[in-house]
């Protein structure tokens, strides 16, 4: 029962005298200085944080929900898809205008409207960058828990609407354990609210739903956040490994103690090396693998657990473990992994980032098979993960102009993640499915399981034109039909403003 | 509808049912089929024909008992109950232990009243992942032990453990006490799979802690009270047990100061697991069962003694370095420390509270209130403020910290409480929450709460969500009329 988007979904677009009125009616609602429209200026909004692309006719930053419903009607009057977008870091395609339409900004949306410390809650607008919110309740003893690599620039609407995670989720959760409340725009311009401050609301967790949907369900226009206590003390390790295997079984180990870092990141030795090239954070060039273990909270618990992650490593095979001395040593560690992609984008032209899901036990098995898979398509694939919670972020690295290449790479990406799923994980920790993925949604849900989620976006998004072809397999034997113009990929002009910031 | 008069349709619903789960495992029926089970069963005599009937009331809901009552074996047959009752607009209600029933609109007619109890397999366990999957009819308590034995549990401490179910506990999102460390169930369901109103056999999220791929179902379906979809299973992550844990009880001489201690260790680096705040009345139940004769008549009794006192009830976990760390900070405000058997019992009792009010008294009113965590103050007054002014006493606990709350309210002895006035006290106590609350009455009277709407208010946007229904029962058949109409 899958209702199928409308085949003339953009066709007034391509009238350009309906399109010129189109943009004129966008200026009234926002102003003139809100609305884009010539081209040199949309093809900074053609791509995202891959490099699938797609050109909207006009781009529009809003400054209120009043002026994002309107807009919302005016699109859905007018049969133009839209698409909400933050600030493009996204690696699925989320943001980009598939079919055309309009893209909705929210760089004029950024404001901390609230922050209510006796509540631990802050109300943000969509626009927010995510650590900018960090900085602004730090002083208190606060922060926003959801750090995604990209914090410098991602928003929080893109963070809600990608339910991200990010190194220190481990132990505080994704996104969507950190919203409460949320205003939502529809895509008629109904203007809903969903929750609020308290923790529990009487009704359907509308919130929590919404969250993760990807920009296909409607526009937060206002997010209530929680807001989390920063720890009393930090324990940073860095445990180096001769063989990957070894790395991983600790990670297994550590698990099995009931010890839960607040982060626990892997770096192979090949991307260790391509890091260490670029940042000098200290990851010795001879080992085959390095564990980045981080313990948060009470002084008592975490110098234990340190202690005590320590002798795991050592007893699992560990060449060594060190313990950052002070917070210069700890952001040194640091800035390896994150600066990693950066660092990988110096060496390989393009490459293909996965963001497979597997059981913390299967972590070994599964870093072999991905080397047998690049030995296969003969390709180099780096690793570069949390594994803590066994979210993978193999980087398959290849060259765009090679189309041969290019294929192995789509080939070995899907691969992985099938492998991914037949041992009992997802397709996707935090990355989203966006039109990245979309093919491989069958690998992991049945119709049946489709058919629900169908049903519900059309609850929400009943016309499809609310950041339409994302996230749902486009046909029924869309694994056999579906061909992307590009895997999705980061390079060094996709994402080096993000690194630069880093 | 009674039970003891068949109609034509009723015996087709019993026969059709039999025909899914096989005819042991449906209850109530026709003359015939009771006939022939006379006559397989020699021994059937009257008495338990009797008790036969008796297990259909027993099953009522509000009073309304159902036609037949539904136990299948595994998510196939629960699709084929579903695809049955759609076709023939059969309402269903399904039910874990009931422990929870009471919640929601009484319903206008039960037709089938679908038990999970028989789902009760571990699908999966990877102790090393800290990864389960359990069948929907599974109890707490089970599911528990099971965990024990490697050192792990689920910080699910609703009430009634040896009784309340997985599927019942995500329908209700219940939770107890470890709410305040661990978050709510919503927090640590990683998967869930469901029939839904037309039978679809259907799944969302899947077996690992991480996990965005298609949209969040665990979160639509938890707390939908049965409307959405009928759960069958679901995934969970698991936690490593601590190793030891202690109690810390800071008796308070009023509301004030027990909030500013709440505020105190909120502000602390301290992280405790739970964080209790008990309201004067409220120790009474909290304490050793006393007999209960006539719960209709009970009322605290005159001169018994009664801790005039707010306490908060703060639980901690780990090793010896940590638990001393507690009781530094925690300091001079701490009155009594608990551990063992002791420590155990009062994390029993404060799970079990509603239980322990409505075995005591029939006719009270059991509300649970969501509040932003600086409107618990205001909350615990409006609880006694409300309770006052129309005459019945006000019992209360909640998750301090989060502003997950359970107020009782209770008649005095004197008079016997007439149904408006616990309609008056739920409106007087909506009224005086701080703006953005949730206050749900989960148990009341029968004839109370055909008066008012145990509901209240919801912070969501009601037309949407009732599209949402729609949309996953389409014919309206799952607990009708109880929850979003
Ligand atoms: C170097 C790098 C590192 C990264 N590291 C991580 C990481 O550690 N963890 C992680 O989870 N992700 C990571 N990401 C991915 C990305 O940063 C996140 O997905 C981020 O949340 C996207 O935010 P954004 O503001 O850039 O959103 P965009 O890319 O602009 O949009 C993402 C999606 O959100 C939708 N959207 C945006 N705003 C709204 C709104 N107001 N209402 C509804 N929908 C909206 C868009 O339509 C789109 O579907 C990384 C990306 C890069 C480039």
């Amino acid at each position: 029962m899958q209702r199928p988007l409308s085949s003339g979904l953009c066709y007034n677009l391509r009238i350009p005298m309906q399109f010129h009125r189109l943009v004129k009616q966008l200026k009234k609602i926002v102003g003139k200085d809100g609305v884009l429209d010539h081209p040199e200026d949309l093809m900074l909004y053609e791509y995202d944080g891959g490099v699938d692309r797609g050109t909207p006719q006009a781009v529009c930053f809003p400054q209120t929900t009043e002026q994002v419903s309107q807009i919302a009607r005016l699109a859905t009057k007018e049969n133009v898809p839209i698409v909400p977008r933050g600030a493009g870091t996204g690696l699925s395609g989320g943001a980009i205008a598939r079919q055309g339409g309009i893209v909705i900004g929210f760089s004029r949306m950024n404001k901390i409207l609230e922050i209510d410390i006796p509540s631990q809650r802050a109300v943000v607008q969509p626009g927010v960058v995510n650590l900018d919110l960090t900085h602004a309740v730090e002083s208190r003893g606060y922060y926003f828990a959801p750090d995604p690599s990209s914090q410098k620039a991602c928003t929080i609407g893109g963070n809600v609407a990608e339910n991200s995670g990010g190194p220190h989720t481990l132990a505080n959760g994704v996104t969507v354990n950190h919203v409460t409340g949320l205003e939502v725009v529809l895509p008629g311009g109904r203007i809903v609210e969903f929750g609020g401050k308290a923790a529990e609301s009487c009704g359907y967790d509308m919130t929590g739903f919404f969250v993760g949907s990807e920009g296909t369900l409607g526009i937060a226009t206002k997010i209530t956040v929680r807001l989390t206590k920063l720890p009393e003390a930090v324990a940073t390790l860095l445990a180096v490994f001769n063989t990957v295997d070894d790395a991983a079984n600790s990670v297994v180990a550590i698990t099995a103690a009931s010890i839960t870092p607040a982060a626990l990141e892997m770096l192979d030795g090949w991307t260790l090396r391509a890091v260490e090239a670029a940042t000098h954070a200290g990851y010795p060039l001879d080992s085959g693998a390095v564990l980045l273990i981080e313990l948060e909270g009470l002084r008592e618990a975490v110098d234990e657990n340190a202690d005590a992650v320590r002798e795991i490593c050592l007893r699992v095979g560990a060449r060594g473990v060190r313990r950052a001395a002070d917070e210069k040593e700890r952001q040194l560690l640091w800035s390896g992994r994150k600066n990693a992609f950066g660092a990988v984008g110096r060496i390989s032209p393009s490459y293909y980032v996965q963001d497979g899901v597997i059981p913390r036990t299967k972590i070994p098995q599964t870093l072999r098979k991905i080397g047998e898979i690049g030995r296969k398509y003969d390709l180099q694939i780096g690793n570069i993960f949390h594994a803590g919670d066994g979210n993978l972020h193999p980087l398959i690295l290849f060259d765009t102009r090679d189309r041969e290449q290019t294929k192995r790479t789509l080939a070995a990406g899907q691969e992985i993640l099938e492998y991914c799923v037949s041992v009992g994980g997802s397709i996707t920790g935090e990355h989203g499915v966006g039109m990245e993925k979309m093919a491989a949604m069958p690998v992991m849900f049945s119709e049946d399981d489709i058919d629900v989620m169908t049903r519900l976006r059309n609850v929400f998004n009943p016309a499809g034109t609310l950041n339409p072809q994302k996230l749902f397999p486009t046909t029924r034997s869309c694994r056999e039909t579906y061909s992307p113009g590009h895997p999705s990929v980061g390079g060094p002009n996709a994402t080096s403003e993000i690194h630069g910031a880093d | 509808m009674a039970s003891g008069v068949a109609t034509e349709q009723e015996t087709t619903l019993h026969r059709e049912l039999g025909r899914i789960v096989g005819e042991s495992f449906v209850l109530g029926g026709t003359p015939e089929r009771r006939k022939s089970e006379r006559r397989k069963g020699k021994r059937k005599n009257q008495k338990e024909r009797k008790t036969f009937a008796d297990q259909l009331s027993d099953c009522a809901i509000d009073g309304v008992i159902p036609s037949a009552v539904v136990s299948p074996a595994d998510e196939k047959e629960v699709a084929a109950i579903l695809q049955f009752a759609g076709e023939n607009d059969y309402n269903i209600v399904p039910q874990g232990a009931g422990t929870k029933q009471s919640i929601g609109a009484t319903p206008q007619r039960v037709d089938i009243l679908l038990r999970t109890h028989r789902m009760n397999e571990v699908l999966h366990y990877d102790a090393g992942d800290l990864t389960l999957s359990v069948e929907a009819g599974m109890t707490i308590a089970e599911v528990q032990g099971i965990l024990a034995k490697n050192s792990q549990f689920l910080p699910l401490d609703p009430m009634l453990p040896e009784r309340a179910t997985i599927g019942g506990v995500l329908a209700a999102n219940a939770h107890g006490p470890m709410r305040s460390g661990f978050g709510s169930v919503r927090d640590y369901c990683i998967g869930i799979n469901f029939v839904t109103g037309d039978g679809k056999t259907a799944k969302g999220g899947g077996k690992v802690v991480k996990n965005v791929a298609g949209y969040d179902l665990m979160k639509l379906i938890i707390g939908s009270m049965g409307t959405l979809a009928v759960i069958t299973s679901a995934n969970f992550k698991v936690f490593p047990l601590p190793k030891q844990t202690r109690t810390f009880i800071l008796d308070c001489s009023d509301l004030a100061t027990a909030i500013a201690q709440r505020d105190r260790i909120i502000a602390s680096p301290l992280a405790p697991m739970c964080l209790e705040l008990v309201s004067p009345r409220a120790h009474e139940y909290l304490s050793a069962k006393s007999e209960v004769r006539d719960p209709d008549h009970y009322a605290p009794q005159q001169g018994m003694k009664r801790a005039e006192v707010y306490s908060l009830v703060v639980r901690a976990g780990g090793s010896d370095a940590v638990l001393n760390r507690y009781r530094k900070d925690l300091g001079e405000a701490v009155s009594r420390e608990l551990a063992g058997a002791e420590e155990i019992k009062v994390w029993q009792r404060l799970s079990n509270f509603e239980d322990s009010i409505r075995t005591r008294h029939f006719n009270c009113m059991v509300v649970n209130a969501g509040v932003a965590p600086s409107g618990v103050r205001a909350a615990y007054e409006a609880a006694e403020q409300s309770a006052l002014e129309h005459n019945l006493l006000s019992a209360s606990i909640g998750r301090a910290a989060t502003g997950s709350l359970t107020f009782a309210f209770v008649p005095l002895g004197v008079d016997p409480p007439n149904a408006m006035q616990f309609a008056n006290v739920a409106s007087s106590l909506r009224s005086r929450l701080p703006k953005g609350s949730a206050a749900v009455v989960v148990r009341c009277p029968l004839e109370a709460k055909e008066r008012f709407d145990v509901w209240g208010s919801s912070a969501n946007d009601m037309a949407l969500m009732r599209e949402v229904r729609a949309a996953m029962d389409p014919k309206n058949i799952l607990n009708r009329g109880r929850f979003v109409v």
